[in-house]
C-alpha cells in the first residue's frame, strides 16, 4: 500500500498550484463559496477567464483519450481538483467537464463526441444539468417531462428545477419521458439542448441566503434535434446512473476545507479575546483538532476512491461513504467556526465580517454537498442495500 | 499511488486469518479474560512458529524483516479476532530496542523475542496516567555501575507474564524531557512486584513496583538522561498499531451486525429491512472506512520513514471514538441479546475502552494535531 506520487506527479501537481495560485491574484473579492459564479457577473467573467486559461493547458480535458485531445489520467484530474480546491479556483464546469464529458466517452455515439466534447475541452460551452422536477427529486425515475419524437426531433414539455446556473448555461443534459407507456427506468432518453431554443424558460430560485445560484426551468413545445442523443432511446436511466458515478471523491470540496482549517487557525492565533489569542483556548484546540482529524480522514477516503477509480474498480460504496462524510464534515466545519466566531460569525461579506465573510456564506452553503448528487439518504441506502446487502424497501 | 495490500501481504492477511479463526475462537479469549495470566503459552508458541513475533526483527537477528506496515497488516487481523495476550506489548517494546539499543542488547534479546522465548512490555504511565514526561517519577538514582530504580509504574500491559520490562524512569531533575531514562529489566529481579489491576477489558494491566530494584548501567537502552524521544516513537507506532488493531475489531463488530439484521425478525421481516437501521449500518461503515484509510495512511508513512507524528495523532484521536461507537452501536441495533455477557459483541465494546486509553486518549492526540496544525 503506498500512498505516494511519483515525481511526475509531484511536479504535475506543482503546475497545477502554481497556475491556480496565479490565477487567484485575479479572482473577485466577491467570489465567496462555491456557487457565486452563478450569481455575479463579474464571477462569472472570472470563471469563464480561467476555464480559457485551463483550456490553453489542456487541463479541461484531463484523462481523455488521446483521439479526443485528452491528455494526462484519472490521477492527474485528481491532482487538479485538489489544487482548484485549495485555491478555490473555478473554472472547470461541473457539469460539462466533470460529469457530461465522461458520459459521452463512455455512452454517446462517435458523431456526438465529435460535436459536443471540443468546445468542452476549449472552455466555451458552459452546460447546466436537467434531471430533478418538481415531483421527481431523489426518486428521478418518476419524472414527467416529455420528450416526444416527431420526425426528426423530439417536442419537449414540463418542468425541471434545482438546475444549477442554468441561467448561465449555454447547453443542458436531461433525461425526459419519451415512451410514457413503459415501464419504469426503460421510458426516458437522455438528450443534449441548447438552453437558447425557442420555448425554454429559466428562472432563478432565490436561494435561503438570498442568493439565487439554482432555476427553474420551464419547456413548452422545445424542439430538440432526435440526434442530440446520449445512449439508446428511452433508455437514458443508465445514462443517469453512469453519470452519477463519475467524479465523486470530493477531493476537491476536502480540500477548499483544508484551505479553510489553514485561515481558521491563522484567525485564531492573531485573534484575542479578553487579551488572549484564541488559539490559548482549548476548547478552540480541542474542536479544531478534531476537525483537523476528520478532514484528514476525508481525504485518506478520498484517495481511496480515486485510486480505485484510477484503476476502473467498483467504488460505488467507499464513493458513497466519501460523499456523506466529506459534506456533513462541511456542516460541522461550518457550525464550529460559526461557533469560534461568536457574534461576526452571522456577518455577511463586509467590512466587519472576519476573513471575507466566507464562513457565514458557509453556513447556507453546505446543504449543496448533503442534498445534491443523491441525497446523504439515499448515499446511506446505497451503502445499506448495494454494499451490506441489505433488504431494498419495498 | 496504489492503496492495495501487496500479494505479500495478502497472503500475510489470508493466513492470519485462518490461523486465528482457527486457533483464536471466542471460547479461548473468554477463558483467557477469566484466567489470572490472560496468555495461552501453547498458542503464543504456535504464533512463535509462523514468525509473528520476528516479523520486524532483521533476518540477521533470526526474524522474517518485514516493515512496520507489514506488521499493521497482521495487527488489523488480531484485532478483527481480538486476539488475548502479550504479542502487542511484545512488539511495542520491540520499537526501542530496534531504534536505540546497543548491539549487545539486540543480540541478545532480538533472536530470543523472534523465537518467541520471551515476552516483553513496557513501563510507562505512572499515577498521573498522561502520557508526559513531566508525569514520570519512577527514580533511578546512580550506585557505582549500577541504578538503583525505586516506584510505581501503572497500566503496564501483561507485565505479570513478562520476562523484560524496559522502564521509562527519572534520572535527572532539570527540564521534565531532558532526564528520561529507559532501562531494559529482568522482571525477575529483586524488588519488583507485580498486581494485575481489574479493567473493563480484563486485559492484564499491572501496577509493577520498583523497591530498591539494582540494574547494570549496560541496561540502559539509549543514553542516560535522553530516552524521551525514544518514548515518543514508541508512543507513535504504538498508537498507530493500536489504531490498525482496532480497525479490524470494527470490522468484526459490523460484520456481526449486518449479518444479524439479515437474520432476526420483528414485524414479519428481517430488522435489517427498516431504514433506521440500514442507515445506522452505513453509518458505521462510514465510519471505519474513514479511519481505516487514514490509518492506513499513517501506517504507510511510519513504514516509509516520514515525520507522521501529525497522522498518527490524528489517526488515534479518531480511530478511538469511532471503535467506541461502531461497537456501541453494534449493541444497541442487537438489541438486548448483546448486553450479555454470553453475547461476542461486549468484547469488542470493553475493548474499545482499551484501545482508547492505549498510547493516548482522544484529547491527548487532539493536542498533539492542535500544536501540529499550527495553532500557537
Amino acid at each position: 500500500m503506498d500512498f505516494s506520487l511519483t515525481d511526475e506527479q509531484k511536479s504535475r501537481s506543482r503546475e497545477f498550484n502554481d497556475t491556480c495560485n496565479e490565477l487567484n491574484k485575479k479572482r473577485p473579492k466577491s467570489l465567496v463559496g462555491f456557487e457565486a459564479i452563478y450569481e455575479l457577473d463579474e464571477c462569472w467573467e472570472y470563471n469563464l477567464y480561467c476555464a480559457r486559461e485551463f483550456a490553453k493547458k489542456g487541463w479541461l480535458a484531463l484523462g481523455w483519450p488521446p483521439e479526443y485531445d485528452g491528455k494526462g489520467d484519472m490521477m492527474d484530474r485528481v491532482l487538479f481538483a485538489e489544487a482548484r480546491g485549495y485555491y478555490g479556483t473555478p473554472g472547470v464546469d461541473i457539469f460539462g467537464v466533470q460529469m457530461l464529458a465522461p458520459t459521452l466517452l463512455q455512452a454517446a455515439s462517435e458523431e456526438i463526441k465529435r460535436e459536443f466534447l471540443p468546445p468542452i475541452a476549449r472552455g466555451e460551452a458552459m452546460w447546466c444539468e436537467l434531471w430533478s422536477e418538481p415531483n421527481a427529486g431523489s426518486d428521478l425515475a418518476t419524472l414527467a417531462a416529455t420528450a416526444i419524437k416527431k420526425g426528426d426531433e423530439y417536442i419537449i414539455n414540463g418542468q425541471k428545477t434545482w438546475n444549477t446556473g442554468a441561467h448561465r448555461a449555454d447547453w443542458g443534459f436531461g433525461v425526459f419521458k419519451t415512451d410514457p407507456e413503459a415501464r419504469k427506468h426503460h421510458n426516458m432518453t437522455f438528450l443534449l439542448l441548447d438552453m437558447k431554443t425557442p420555448g425554454i424558460t429559466v428562472r432563478p430560485i432565490e436561494y435561503l441566503d438570498g442568493s439565487a445560484p439554482y432555476c427553474e426551468v420551464y419547456f413548452d413545445d422545445v424542439h430538440v434535434p432526435a440526434r442530440n442523443i446520449v445512449g439508446q432511446e428511452h433508455e437514458g436511466w443508465s445514462v443517469v446512473n453512469l453519470l452519477a458515478g463519475f467524479e465523486r471523491s470530493g477531493i476537491n470540496e476536502i480540500m477548499s476545507m483544508m484551505r479553510g482549517l489553514e485561515e481558521m487557525v491563522a484567525f485564531c492565533n492573531e485573534t484575542k479575546r479578553n487579551g488572549k489569542p484564541l488559539s490559548k483556548d482549548p476548547v478552540i484546540r480541542n474542536r479544531l483538532a478534531q476537525l483537523a482529524c476528520e478532514l484528514e480522514a476525508a481525504r485518506a477516503l478520498a484517495y481511496r476512491v480515486a485510486d480505485l477509480q484510477n484503476r476502473n474498480e467498483m467504488s460505488l460504496m467507499d464513493a458513497s461513504a466519501g460523499k456523506i462524510f466529506f459534506s456533513e464534515l462541511g456542516e460541522r466545519f461550518a457550525f464550529v467556526a460559526g461557533d469560534i466566531l461568536g457574534p461576526y460569525g452571522q456577518i455577511r461579506t463586509s467590512r466587519w465580517a472576519p476573513q471575507n465573510g466566507q464562513w457565514e456564506k458557509m453556513f447556507h452553503e453546505h446543504f449543496i454537498t448533503t442534498i445534491s448528487m443523491g441525497t446523504n439518504e439515499i448515499q446511506r441506502n446505497i451503502i445499506a442495500w448495494y454494499g451490506l446487502g441489505l433488504p431494498r424497501m419495498r | 499511488m496504489d492503496l492495495r495490500f501487496t500479494e505479500e501481504q495478502e497472503i500475510l492477511k489470508q493466513s492470519a486469518r485462518d490461523f486465528l479463526a482457527t486457533e483464536c475462537p471466542k471460547t479461548l479469549v473468554r477463558e483467557l479474560e477469566r484466567s489470572e495470566k490472560g496468555h495461552s503459552p501453547e498458542l503464543w508458541q504456535k504464533m512463535a512458529g509462523l514468525g509473528w513475533m520476528g516479523l520486524i526483527v532483521p533476518e540477521e537477528y533470526d526474524g522474517i524483516g518485514y516493515t512496520f506496515q507489514d506488521l499493521t497488516v497482521l495487527l488489523e487481523e488480531m484485532g478483527r479476532n481480538i486476539l488475548p495476550g502479550p504479542f502487542l506489548a511484545t512488539v511495542t517494546s520491540t520499537f526501542p530496542i530496534l531504534e536505540a539499543g546497543s548491539e549487545e542488547q539486540k543480540k541478545d534479546l532480538l533472536p530470543k523475542i523472534a523465537q518467541g522465548e520471551i515476552i516483553l512490555t513496557t513501563a510507562l504511565l505512572e499515577e498521573d496516567g498522561v502520557f508526559d514526561a513531566a508525569s514520570i517519577r519512577v527514580n533511578a538514582a546512580p550506585k557505582g555501575d549500577d541504578f538503583v530504580i525505586n516506584g510505581t509504574k501503572l497500566f503496564v500491559d501483561m507485565a505479570h507474564v513478562a520476562d523484560h520490562i524496559i522502564c521509562v524512569t527519572r534520572t535527572n531533575e532539570g527540564a521534565p524531557e531532558k532526564g528520561i531514562t529507559l532501562f531494559i529489566i529482568d522482571a525477575s529481579t529483586p524488588g519488583i512486584s507485580c498486581e494485575v489491576m481489574p479493567t473493563t477489558a480484563n486485559d492484564k494491566l499491572c501496577e509493577v513496583r520498583f523497591e530498591n530494584v539494582t540494574v547494570p548501567r549496560k541496561n540502559i537502552l539509549g543514553k542516560l538522561d535522553e530516552g524521551w524521544p525514544i518514548v515518543e516513537n514508541l508512543l507513535r507506532k504504538g498508537a498507530i498499531s493500536r489504531c490498525v488493531e482496532s480497525i479490524g475489531a470494527i470490522q468484526t463488530c459490523i460484520d456481526m451486525t449486518v449479518a444479524y439484521a439479515k437474520e432476526r425478525v420483528q414485524y414479519d421481516r428481517p430488522i435489517g429491512a427498516f431504514q433506521a437501521l440500514q442507515h445506522k449500518m452505513a453509518d458505521m461503515w462510514t465510519a471505519m472506512e474513514t479511519g481505516r484509510y487514514l490509518a492506513y495512511e499513517a501506517a504507510w508513512m511510519e513504514s516509509s520513514g516520514l515525520p507522521c507524528a501529525k497522522e498518527a495523532s490524528m489517526a488515534k484521536a479518531y480511530v478511538n471514538e469511532v471503535y467506541r461507537d461502531v461497537s456501541k452501536w453494534a449493541i444497541r441495533l442487537h438489541g438486548a441479546i448483546a448486553t450479555s455477557d454470553d453475547h461476542d459483541i461486549p468484547l469488542f465494546y470493553r475493548r474499545s475502552k482499551a484501545a482508547d486509553t492505549a498510547f493516548g486518549s482522544t484529547d491527548f492526540h487532539r493536542e498533539i494535531v492542535a500544536q501540529k496544525i499550527g495553532l500557537g
